[in-house]
């Protein structure tokens, strides 16, 4: 266990962005936390809760996949260094679900698994919820990690006292910015982590959520009256830490064409419907049954845990009330 | 636009979008909000389902926003002068009306009475083809409202009767008293990020900026002095669509297209391409290849939003500052510079360094944006007109304790059927819209894989009855044939729409709508008639 003094993070940051791109938690130009790269002296000491979770570094808003040049065609993938400072203790959850997802049945998605790779992941355990619409504890997950990290720093006031979790994180921490930890900091971390999970109020009912659905209580009817105000602007998907569909599409290039891929959304019409014209998913009710039936059901199945972290972020991004957190609660009432 | 103008003294949304969240009714009329305004909407579904506000939606078409609604008004189309005068009709009969706002802020209240007392709720039932109690009910929940919102779009204008429409809706509000008040008011939906804004600015036949008349020779003075030049014409001049007949006449014989797509946007648009292709010089400035500039002499390339900076207007009146996110393609210009361009090779030397040097004119001549500067929206999410000086806060809601032309003005309207009545050879009314994953014509939305997705062709929606009527299932492909042009289409069977009625939209111009519908304008606005026109329908 070490600690550094909060003062000391932008030098170590930017000591660590020599060796590999360091991306943070910072307010951009339009206002909104997100991962941003760690430019000169831009490191904000609010960490928070980001709009958009860490997914849009390992797996990108658009990115290109193939290359065709001729009669040449080659595999496009980034296996550049990274480093992600700030991630919050759902967001690390997220990613190790993403880990599992990409790797399942000996499949393995080159593009993510090469950035995946190369990223190395200072979390931040959260000793109190960053936003109102957190509710980990409830999802069945921690504000504060047990693995999946390679450092993970507790705040202390002016230090934050900090955790190795790997062999990567136990050399960060030679890091010269980095001093000895004291007795009482690691009796501090014992009672940060206390305060976490006393000071999440926020509880929705994901167990009996969960429950609910896997013994079909709820019906069609329920979910195109919900449907009836999605305005299908898939928000919801795309700031969710663990939705990672995607379209593919091609788009000429200088030479030839390139084969790119971009965020998708199960709440879209096209996403389902065939060739033929036929959509087994034909209604907004439908597709919103999907998207919430993939995370509480078909996830506890598939992987034994929900697809959902309890970040909050659909609650926070869904222009009409239906987040997560309202969806789960409407399934309680049923 | 030029309706509200009349009865307000300004044509544009009397409310900003944040005040929709305490509105307490909301009376949507001719508006696809989910679909067309979906973030407009959003506050509207959020107020409906969070904070129980009453929804009424009087559209023909059970619109996706009828599904939360308190009453669902399924009029016949066009007949949205006769159920807003008998909505009118009731509220007075019931004592409903607001006696001091009508005394204290309006004129012309005697003219209206005589007008609307025509229209009892028997003759509107046959001509809306509505029931009675939901008539009765309707007046009850808007009249009965403290802050009560009448939202209109398209639907509303888009008929030889629009100005007419607007005008009702202003009169509906005004003999409540549900105008000139925090989320209380007549807001008209605009469809683009800046047709407010091109509007204020004058990119109108018959205005400079602000809505200064060319007719006033103060207001040409003005410009002539600021602009250094005499002689500035005091005649109004032709809308689009007169410039399509214009063309077609000889009369014009060059034509400048910004950003427009006319070839596929006009209604009956065989004849638009037939007088577009008699123009001796057509020039098109846009930031693709559109069927426009197909037929162009000249084609100046444009840059997208994203590679300009500058200000955008939108539907509330706001002004925001928009930067610039990517660096141009080689041999493209922002708009602005192209004019200049014109201009100084014309004879006239533009000489503007920048945006902001642009708006500093228009500051200066432009007494609704006299504060509006970029130092203020630099540091801002925006202002709202009017804001005439630097210490001005802006205008989130209009008409307060004043209407812009000093008192309201009741101009009472009778019923005007469509231009073109359904016959024995063209039983069906055709009407036309969009669908919320692409825009207009398409230039921009269909080259998006993912919008191109959403909505990949333009489709027929069609009544289950008359569907099997005509022998036809989910996707047969059918003739539709007005007296203009044929089209077609695959049909989609939906209860949505009404029987003997039709849909689809104008985003496909290889399935383009605009050969069937009718170039019959509105008298005032000049706006044709989109929404309905007389088709056939026939198996192929």
């Amino acid at each position: 266990m070490k600690r550094i003094k909060k003062d000391r993070i932008l030098p170590f940051l930017k000591e660590m962005n020599k060796t590999q791109k360091v991306f943070s938690p910072q307010v951009s130009d339009n206002k909104d936390l997100m991962f941003i790269p760690l430019g000169d002296g831009t490191y904000d000491e609010n960490i928070g809760k980001t709009t958009i979770s860490p997914k849009i570094v390992l797996f990108p808003q658009t990115e290109e996949i193939i290359s065709f040049r001729g009669n040449s065609i080659s595999k496009i993938t980034d296996s550049s260094k990274t480093l992600l400072f700030g991630v919050r203790p759902c967001e690390v959850k997220a990613i190790q679900f993403t880990d599992r997802f990409m790797t399942r049945d000996g499949l393995t998605d080159p593009n993510y698994m090469s950035r995946r790779e190369g990223m190395t992941i200072i979390a931040v355990a959260c000793h109190e919820p960053p936003s109102d619409t957190c509710f980990c504890i409830d999802a069945g997950r921690m504000p504060y990690l047990e693995n999946g990290y390679d450092v993970q720093l507790f705040d202390s006031g002016a230090y934050y006292i900090a955790i190795p979790g790997s062999d990567r994180g136990e050399k960060i921490l030679e890091d010269k910015n980095f001093e000895a930890a004291s007795r009482e900091d690691e009796v501090g971390v014992e009672g940060l982590k206390d305060g976490a999970l006393r000071s999440q109020k926020n509880k929705p009912g994901v167990k009996d959520a969960i429950k609910r659905m896997a013994e079909d209580r709820v019906d069609e009817a329920f979910w195109e009256r919900l449907a009836d105000r999605c305005i299908n602007c898939g928000g919801c998907v795309y700031v969710c830490p663990t939705c990672t569909c995607f379209n593919v599409y091609d788009v000429p290039s200088r030479d030839g064409y390139i084969r790119c891929r971009s965020w998708d959304a199960c709440l879209h019409a096209g996403f389902t419907r065939e060739t033929s014209g036929h959509n087994p998913r034909p209604t907004q009710g439908a597709r919103l049954a999907r998207r919430h039936e993939h995370k509480l059901k078909f996830d506890v199945i598939n992987f034994g845990e929900s697809g959902c972290v309890g970040c909050g972020r659909c609650s926070d991004a869904c222009p009409v009330g239906l987040g997560a957190i309202e969806i789960i609660k409407e399934v309680n009432r049923v | 636009m030029a309706g509200l103008a009349a009865s307000f003294g300004s044509g544009a949304m009397t409310n900003s979008i944040q005040e929709f969240k305490e509105a307490e009714v909301f009376f949507v009329i001719g508006s696809n909000t989910m679909e067309q305004h979906p973030l407009i909407a959003s506050k509207i579904i959020q107020t409906v389902t969070q904070k129980d506000a009453k929804l009424i939606v009087a559209d023909p078409r059970r619109i996706r926003l009828a599904g939360l609604a308190t009453l669902h008004l399924a009029h016949r189309i066009g007949t949205d002068v006769p159920l807003l005068n008998g909505l009118m009709h009731i509220i007075l009969q019931e004592g409903w009306e607001d006696k001091e706002f009508i005394k204290e802020r309006t004129e012309n209240f005697e003219g209206l009475k005589t007008v609307v007392a025509e229209y009892t709720p028997d003759r509107v039932s046959e001509i809306t083809g509505i029931d009675k109690d939901s008539l009765h009910k309707a007046a009850r929940i808007y009249a009965s409202a403290k802050r009560a919102m009448i939202i209109y779009a398209m639907g509303i204008t888009q008929h030889i009767s629009g100005t007419d429409n607007v005008k009702s809706c202003a009169n509906l509000a005004m003999l409540t008293g549900h105008v000139g008040f925090p989320s209380t008011g007549v807001n008209p939906l605009r469809g683009q990020n800046n047709v407010q804004g091109a509007c204020d600015m004058g990119a109108l036949p018959n205005v400079y900026s602000g809505y200064q008349p060319v007719t006033d020779s103060n207001v040409r003075e003005k410009f002539e002095k600021e602009w250094g030049v005499t002689g500035l014409s005091n005649k109004a001049g032709l809308t689009v669509t007169e410039m399509i007949d214009a063309a077609e006449s000889g009369k014009i014989k060059a034509l400048y297209v910004m950003g427009e797509n006319p070839l596929v946007s006009e209604p009956d648009v065989r004849h638009a391409a037939r007088a577009l292709r008699k123009i001796d010089f057509l020039v098109v400035q846009d930031i693709f290849q559109t069927e426009t500039a197909d037929l162009a002499h000249v084609i100046l390339p444009a840059v997208s939003f994203a590679e300009e900076m500058g200000t955008f207007t939108n539907t509330e009146r706001r002004v925001q500052l928009s930067g610039q996110a990517l660096r141009p393609l080689e041999g493209t210009l922002p708009d602005w510079k192209i004019i200049c361009e014109i201009s100084s090779r014309a004879g006239y030397p533009m000489k503007y360094s920048s945006p902001k040097e642009i708006l500093e004119e228009i500051n200066r001549v432009t007494p609704s944006y006299g504060g509006i500067t970029y130092d203020r929206l630099k540091d801002s999410w925006g202002l709202f007109w009017p804001c005439p000086d630097a210490d001005h806060p802006g205008t989130p809601f209009l008409h307060k304790d004043r209407f812009s032309r000093g008192l309201g003005l009741f101009e009472p309207r009778e019923y005007i059927p469509p231009a073109e009545p359904v016959d024995e050879e063209y039983p069906f009314i055709l009407t036309t819209g969009r669908v919320a994953p692409q825009f207009h014509t398409g230039t921009m939305s269909r080259k998006i894989p993912v919008l191109e997705r959403e909505a990949p062709k333009a489709v027929l929606e069609i009544n289950p009855k008359d569907a099997r009527r005509l022998k036809v299932r989910e996707g047969s492909m059918v003739a539709v044939e007005s007296r203009r042009g044929e089209v077609h289409l695959p049909v989609m069977i939906t209860p949505n729409i009404q029987e003997g009625v039709v849909f689809s939209t104008f985003h496909y111009p290889e399935h383009n709508v605009n050969e069937l519908t009718i170039g019959a304008l509105d008298p005032v606005a000049k706006i044709p008639e989109f929404k309905s026109c007389a088709v056939s329908i026939r198996r192929i």
